[in-house]
C-alpha cells in the first residue's frame, strides 16, 4: 500500500541538524536578519519564559489575595492592569498565569512529543506489521479534533494541572509519531545507518544512537508548532471550566464566567488575559514558522 | 358663583381626577403579547419539579402547574399571611392544627381535558411522602422530609382533601405554597413530566427544543377568568453568562433569570439602559462553611469557632458581592425576610462582632491549639466547581490564612459535590444552601437535624433537635419567633455550619413587563399568572 | 482506484471501531455518571434510589455487555436514548445538525476567501512589508482564542450598538436577513482563525511552485504576472491547500464548540459540551462517532480530490 498522500505531505526535514556550526552567535545573527518575524517570536517566548520563572519577583501583589476595598478597579499606578471582581491584582495574576500556561503548554507538548517520538521512532525503524498496527492505533487518536479529545479526556480525569497536561498531550502523540516516523523512514535507508547495521550494531542502539539524534530538527519544529496550540487548548478548557482549577491563575479561567459579565464596567477583565493568550500563542507560532523554514531544506532555498 | 364658574370648577375637578387617575388607568392590565425569559441552562429534568431541587427546573416549569395554595404573587414578602388559594379555594385547620382540610375548586381541567379532582392531590402528596399505598413513584425524591409529619391524606369527596398530621404543624402550609409543591395529574405517569407537561396552570407547553428554548402558549380554559394576560412565554437557554447579560441589555430577553443578577451587573445594565427595572430581593440562599464534625480537627468546637471568627463577613459581602449581600445567621435577615435575627442579637454571636476583635479571638484559639501563621494548621478545603462557590472559597482561604489555618482548595466536580458532602468525605468546605421557603421547619429539619442527608456537617444536638420540634408545633406566632431566635443563636454558638451571608438578587426586567413581583425566595414566583405586557 | 477506496474504507471502519472503544472507556472512567448529576440537581443522594436508576438506565450491567449493546444499536441505526432527556438520541441531535454544518461550511468559505488571496499576495510580494503585514495578520488570527474573539465581538456590539445577533435559531425561510447576520459573525470569528493555516500553506506551496522550470519558462515567454500566477502557478499550488482544508475541517469543529456557546447557536458542538458535563453517554458517544466519521470521510475525500487534481498521484500499490 502506498503511503497516503496526507502522510507523504507532512513536512519532513531530511537533513540533520549538524553539530553547532562555527560561531553560534553569527548564526543567531543571521537568523535574526533573515527571519525578523521569527526572531520577534523568539523574543516574545523568551519574555514569557522569564516572566513565568520570575513571577514571584515580578508580582506586585499576591495573585490570590482578595481585596474587598478595591474590586473591579480600573488600571492605575497601584494596580497596573486593574483588579478583578474579588479585588485580585490582574497584573500579578497574568504574570503567574504565564507560569501556568507555560507549564501546561510545555509539559503537554514535551510529554506528547516524547511519547509520540518514541512510538514513531520504533514503529518507523521496525517497520512491517508493527508499523502498520501502530499507524492504525494512531489513526484512532487522530480521528478526533484535538479539543474534543481533550474535552473528553479532561472530563474523565477531573480538573488538576497534571490531568490537564495529560489530556492535552494525548492528541499530540499521533502528530509527533507521524513526523518522527517519516523522518526515521528516510534516515533509515541512509548509508551510514546501513553501515552500522552491517557492522552488527544492535537495533535499539542503531535506533537511539544513529537515528534519534537526526530527528532533533523535526522534533524541535514539531514542539514549537504544538506549543502554541497546547496553550490555546489549555485556555479553552479552562474557559469551559474543565481546565486548570483555582487558585492557579490560568488565563483561560480568568476569561470565564465573571469576566464577560463585568465586561462593560471593567473591560480590562476581558482584554488583558485575552491579549496575554494571543501574544503567547502568537510568539510561539512566529518562532515555529521561522524554525520550520530554517530547518526545512525544501523551503530553505525559497527566500 | 356664576353658572359658568360652577361648570368650570366642576370641569377642573374632573380634570384633576382624570390626571390623578391616569397612572392608575395605564396600570390596568392589558391582555396579549408574549415575553422572552432568560433560562440559565437547559431544563435538567424537564418539568419534573418533584424530582429536582433547582431553579433551573422550577422557574421555567411553574407556568404549567398549580399548587393547592401559593404565596400571593402580588406581594414581595412571603409569609403565612400572604398565602392564597390556588387549586384550593379555601382551607381550614381543625383539631388544633392536626387536620388541614382543603376545599378544591370545581370545574378545573388538566391541559389534556381531564377533570381535576381530589384524587390528583392525594396521588401527588402520597407520592412525595412515599406513603405505603402511594400509586405514583418518583425516581428521585428530594423533598420527602417536608411531609414527614403527614400521617395520611383522605379524600372524602372529589372536592375535599384532608391532610392528617402526626403532630400540629402550622407551617406545613408554607411548604405547600412553595413553587416546589405543584399538583401532578394522577392519570399521567410521573416520569412523563421529564419530557412534557400536563398541568392545570395558566400556560400550556407548546414546544421544548432541547438546549434551545421552552415555549408556552396561554391556557384558554384556565380556571381564573381573564388570566393569564400574556399569549405566550418563551424561556431561551443562554449558557454563557456574558451573552446572557448582553441579551438582556439588547432587549432580546425581557426578564433576567432569578438569582443571577449581581449588584454590579444590575448597575452596569442600568447605566447602559436606564429604564430597566431592578428590584433587590433576598434569594433565600446563603453562603456557609461546612466542617465535618466527625473528623479531626473540626470535631473540636474550638477549632470550628476559630474558623467562624476568622471570617470577616462584612468584608466578604464587599469583596465577593460588591455590597450586594447581607450578613445574617441561620434564617434570612430582616428586612429582606421574616425570621432573621436582629442586628443587635447578631453582634454578640461568634464571628459577627468587630472584625479585628474576632480575628484576634480566632488567633488566640488557634494559639491555644498550638498553631500560628508561622506554624499553620493545614487543611484541605473543598468547594463545588462553580464560580460562585470558588469565589467565596478564595475569599475564605485568604481570611483563614491570617489566623494560622492554611487551606488548599480542592474543587469537586459539580456532579460529585452532593455525594461527597453526604458521605462526609471532607474536612472543611465552602457551601451554598438554598431554602424552598422562608420558614424554619424546612431549614432546620433539612440542614441541621440528626440524620438528615443534607446535614453535611453531621451536627447532631439532641437539645437543639427538641427545640426544632417545639417551634414547629408552636401555634402562638410570638412564642415561635422567640424559639427560632434561640435556635439560631445556639447554632452559631455551636459553629454547626457558620453562615457567612445571605445573597441578594438584583432581579432585572424591562419596564414593559408588568405584574412580575419577585419574592424573597427564588423558587416561588414563577407562575406568571398576573404578568402582563405593556406595549 | 476502486480497490484503494475499498481498502481505505476498510481501514476507516477499523479505526472507528477502535475509536468507539476508546470513547466508551474514557466516558466510563470519568468520575461521576449521569445518576450523580441527576441527584446533584436534587441536592442530595440516596443510595437505594441511585441503584434503581442505574438499573433503569442499564448502567449496572458490565462494560462488555454495555459495549456490545451499543454496537448492536449502531449496526441497526438505533442510537440509543438520551439519559438526560429520556428521548431517542437521534431525535435530539437531528435538529442541531444543520446549524453546525452551515456554520462549518460558512467558516471554511470565509477561511478560503481570506486565506488564499492573502497567501498569493504574500508569496508574490515575498519579504516585502505587505508580506510581513499579511503574515502577521493571519498569524494573529491563529493566535487569538476563538471564544475570546467571539466574546469581544458580542460585548463590543452590545456596548456600542446596544444590539446583538439573534440568540435563538432563525430559519432562513423565516427571516433571511436575520439568519445571515446570525451566522456571519460566528463564521467570521471561526473562519478568520482557520484562514491562517490556509494562507500559510498557499504561500509556501506557491513559492515552491514558482521556482519550477515551467513557471520560469512562462516568465521568460513574457506572459504577464497575473496569467503566470493565477493560471499556471496557483493551479499547481492548490493541491496542498485542498489537503489543508480537509485537515482544517477537523480543526474547525474544535473551534465551533466555544463559538456556538458564545453566540448561543443551538448546534451540535455546544450540545456536546453539555452532554459531556452531564455524562449523557448515548449523546456523547453518538456525537463523537459522528465527528470521527466526518473527519475520516473528509480526509478520504481530500485524498480522492488529490488524485483528480494531480494525475501524478497514483493509488494502490
Amino acid at each position: 500500500m502506498a503511503a497516503s498522500p496526507i502522510e507523504a505531505r507532512v513536512d519532513v526535514p531530511i537533513v540533520s541538524v549538524r553539530p553547532a556550526p562555527p560561531g553560534a552567535w553569527t548564526s543567531l545573527g543571521r537568523f535574526v536578519r533573515r527571519k525578523p518575524l521569527g526572531a520577534a517570536g523568539g523574543v516574545i517566548m523568551l519574555l514569557m519564559v522569564l516572566t513565568a520563572i520570575l513571577a514571584p519577583w515580578l508580582q506586585t501583589y499576591d495573585p490570590i489575595a482578595t481585596n474587598a476595598a478595591y474590586t473591579l478597579g480600573r488600571p492605575n499606578a497601584d494596580h497596573w492592569l486593574g483588579t478583578d471582581h474579588l479585588g485580585r491584582d490582574i497584573y500579578s495574576r497574568i504574570v503567574h498565569g504565564a507560569w501556568v500556561s507555560l507549564v501546561v503548554g510545555l509539559g503537554s507538548t514535551l510529554l506528547g512529543s516524547a511519547l509520540g517520538g518514541v512510538i514513531g521512532l520504533l514503529s518507523g525503524y521496525v517497520g512491517g506489521k508493527t508499523d502498520l498496527t501502530v499507524q492504525r492505533v494512531l489513526d484512532i487518536l487522530q480521528g478526533l479534533p484535538l479539543l474534543v479529545l481533550a474535552l473528553v479526556m479532561s472530563a474523565s480525569l477531573g480538573p488538576s494541572i497534571r490531568n490537564v497536561i495529560v489530556a492535552i498531550s494525548i492528541p499530540i502523540i499521533p502528530r509527533a509519531a507521524r513526523v518522527i516516523r517519516a523522518s526515521v523512514l528516510s534516515i533509515r535507508e541512509m548509508q551510514y545507518v546501513e553501515a552500522a547495521r552491517a557492522l552488527g550494531v544492535r537495533h535499539l542502539r542503531v535506533a537511539f544512537r544513529h537515528i534519534l539524534p537526526n530527528t532533533v530538527g523535526p522534533f524541535i519544529v514539531l514542539c514549537t508548532a504544538q506549543l502554541g496550540s497546547a496553550i490555546l487548548v489549555e485556555a479553552t478548557l479552562s474557559f469551559l471550566g474543565m481546565g486548570v482549577p483555582e487558585p492557579y491563575p490560568s488565563w483561560g479561567r480568568m476569561l470565564s464566567v465573571s469576566a464577560a459579565e463585568y465586561a462593560q464596567k471593567a473591560p480590562h477583565l476581558v482584554l488583558f488575559p485575552g491579549i496575554a493568550i494571543s501574544l503567547a500563542v502568537f510568539g510561539s507560532n512566529l518562532l515555529g514558522d521561522a524554525l520550520r523554514d530554517t530547518l526545512d531544506p525544501r523551503l530553505r532555498g525559497s527566500r | 358663583m356664576s353658572r359658568t364658574r360652577a361648570i368650570l370648577s366642576w370641569f377642573a375637578v374632573i380634570l384633576c381626577v382624570a390626571v390623578v387617575s391616569t397612572p392608575a388607568l395605564s396600570q390596568t392590565p392589558k391582555s396579549g403579547g408574549t415575553l422572552n425569559m432568560t433560562q440559565r441552562e437547559d431544563l435538567p429534568q424537564g418539568f419534573a419539579i418533584h424530582e429536582t431541587q433547582t431553579s433551573s427546573t422550577v422557574w421555567p416549569s411553574m407556568p404549567c402547574f398549580n399548587n393547592l395554595v401559593i404565596y400571593d404573587p402580588t406581594k414581595k414578602q412571603e409569609s403565612m399571611d400572604t398565602i392564597v388559594g390556588e387549586l384550593a379555594e379555601k382551607w381550614s385547620w381543625q383539631d388544633n392544627y392536626r387536620n388541614l382540610v382543603f376545599f378544591l375548586r370545581k370545574g378545573v381541567k388538566w391541559h389534556d381535558g381531564q377533570p381535576f379532582t381530589s384524587k390528583d392531590v392525594k396521588f401527588t402528596f402520597d407520592m412525595v411522602r412515599e406513603a405505603p399505598d402511594a400509586t405514583g413513584k418518583l425516581r428521585i425524591n428530594p423533598r420527602k422530609d417536608w411531609y414527614a409529619n403527614v400521617q395520611s391524606i383522605e379524600t372524602p369527596d372529589p372536592y375535599t382533601v384532608v391532610f392528617h398530621l402526626k403532630r400540629p404543624q402550622p407551617s406545613i402550609l408554607m411548604m405547600l405554597a412553595s413553587g416546589y409543591s405543584p399538583v401532578y395529574a394522577a392519570h399521567v405517569q410521573p416520569a412523563t413530566y421529564r419530557t412534557g407537561c400536563v398541568g392545570t396552570g395558566p400556560y400550556k407547553l407548546k414546544e421544548w427544543r432541547k438546549g434551545e428554548f421552552v415555549e408556552y402558549v396561554k391556557n384558554p380554559d384556565y380556571f381564573v377568568k381573564g388570566r393569564p394576560y400574556l399569549d405566550g412565554l418563551k424561556y431561551i437557554v443562554i449558557a454563557e453568562r456574558g451573552t446572557r447579560t448582553a441579551a438582556l441589555q439588547s432587549g432580546q430577553v425581557d426578564v433576567a433569570f432569578p438569582g443571577e443578577t449581581s449588584k454590579t451587573i444590575s448597575e452596569q445594565l442600568k447605566k447602559a439602559v436606564p429604564q430597566l427595572v431592578v428590584t433587590p430581593i433576598s434569594e433565600n440562599v446563603n453562603n456557609n462553611v461546612i466542617m465535618n464534625i466527625k473528623k479531626a480537627p473540626f470535631d473540636n468546637l474550638q477549632a470550628r469557632l476559630a474558623v467562624s471568627r476568622a471570617i470577616d463577613r462584612r468584608a466578604l459581602v464587599q469583596a465577593v458581592y460588591q455590597g450586594g449581600a447581607v450578613v445574617g445567621a441561620a434564617m434570612a435577615p430582616k428586612p429582606w425576610a421574616f425570621w432573621g435575627l436582629a442586628d443587635k442579637d447578631l453582634a454578640s454571636l461568634p464571628g459577627y462582632g468587630k472584625p479585628a476583635e474576632e480575628k484576634a479571638a480566632a488567633k488566640r484559639i488557634m494559639a491555644e491549639l498550638g498553631y500560628s501563621p508561622d506554624k499553620p494548621l493545614r487543611v484541605e478545603m473543598v468547594t463545588r466547581g462553580l464560580q460562585i462557590y470558588v469565589d467565596m472559597a478564595s475569599f475564605v482561604i485568604n481570611e483563614l490564612k491570617q489566623v494560622g489555618i492554611e487551606a488548599t482548595l480542592k474543587q469537586i466536580e459539580t456532579a460529585q459535590w452532593h455525594a461527597m458532602a453526604v458521605r462526609g468525605e471532607y474536612q472543611i468546605g465552602a457551601n451554598l444552601t438554598g431554602l424552598g421557603a422562608d420558614d424554619p421547619d424546612g431549614n432546620f429539619y433539612e440542614n441541621y437535624a440528626c440524620g438528615s442527608p443534607r446535614n453535611y456537617t453531621h451536627y447532631c444536638n439532641e437539645q437543639v433537635q427538641a427545640m426544632f420540634d417545639q417551634q414547629s408545633q408552636e401555634t402562638d406566632a410570638k412564642k415561635r419567633v422567640a424559639l427560632v431566635n434561640a435556635i439560631q443563636r445556639k447554632l452559631e454558638e455551636d459553629a454547626a455550619r457558620p453562615i457567612l451571608n445571605w445573597r441578594i438578587d438584583y432581579f432585572t426586567h424591562w419596564p414593559h413587563v408588568k405584574g412580575l413581583v419577585p419574592q424573597n425566595s427564588v423558587y416561588n414566583y414563577g407562575r406568571m399568572q398576573e404578568v402582563w405586557r405593556d406595549k | 482506484m476502486k480497490s484503494y477506496v475499498a481498502q481505505r474504507l476498510g481501514i476507516a471502519v477499523l479505526t472507528l471501531i477502535g475509536m468507539s472503544i476508546v470513547i466508551f472507556l474514557l466516558l466510563r472512567l470519568a468520575p461521576g455518571d449521569i445518576v450523580d448529576i441527576l441527584f446533584s440537581t436534587a441536592g442530595y443522594v440516596n443510595e437505594s434510589e441511585k441503584a434503581a436508576i442505574m438499573k433503569e438506565l442499564g448502567l449496572d450491567r458490565s462494560y462488555v455487555t454495555q459495549y456490545v449493546d451499543w454496537m448492536r444499536q449502531i449496526v441497526t441505526f438505533d442510537l440509543g436514548k438520551s439519559y438526560r432527556y429520556d428521548l431517542p438520541a437521534w431525535d435530539i441531535i437531528r435538529p442541531l445538525l444543520p446549524v453546525t454544518i452551515e456554520l462549518a461550511v460558512l467558516s471554511i468559505v470565509v477561511a478560503v476567501v481570506l486565506g488564499v488571496p492573502a497567501g498569493v499576495i504574500s508569496a508574490v510580494r515575498q519579504d516585502t512589508t505587505l508580506d510581513y503585514a499579511l503574515r502577521v495578520f493571519s498569524l494573529a488570527g491563529l493566535s487569538m482564542p476563538s471564544f475570546w474573539l467571539g466574546m469581544v465581538i458580542i460585548l463590543g456590539m452590545v456596548s456600542w450598538l446596544g444590539w446583538i445577533p439573534p440568540l435563538t435559531y432563525v430559519k432562513p425561510t423565516e427571516n433571511f436577513g436575520a439568519h445571515v447576520i446570525q451566522f456571519a459573525l460566528p463564521a467570521l470569528a471561526v473562519g478568520y482563525r482557520s484562514s491562517a493555516l490556509i494562507m500559510r500553506i498557499t504561500r509556501s506551496s506557491l513559492l515552491e511552485v514558482m521556482r519550477e522550470d515551467y513557471i520560469r519558462t512562462a516568465w521568460a515567454k513574457g506572459q504577464n504576472e497575473r496569467t503566470v500566477i493565477w493560471r499556471h502557478a496557483l493551479k499547481n499550488a492548490i493541491l496542498p491547500v485542498v489537503t489543508v482544508i480537509g485537515i482544517e475541517f477537523a480543526f474547525l469543529i474544535g473551534g465551533l464548540v466555544v463559538t456556538e456557546t458564545v453566540f448561543n447557536l443551538p448546534g451540535v458542538a455546544r450540545f456536546l459540551v453539555q452532554a459531556i458535563l452531564w455524562r449523557d453517554y448515548p449523546i456523547v458517544q453518538t456525537l463523537v462517532m459522528f465527528i470521527a466519521i466526518v473527519v475520516i470521510l473528509s480526509n478520504l475525500l481530500v485524498d480522492m480530490l488529490y488524485g483528480v487534481l494531480d494525475p501524478r498521484v497514483r493509488y494502490g500499490s
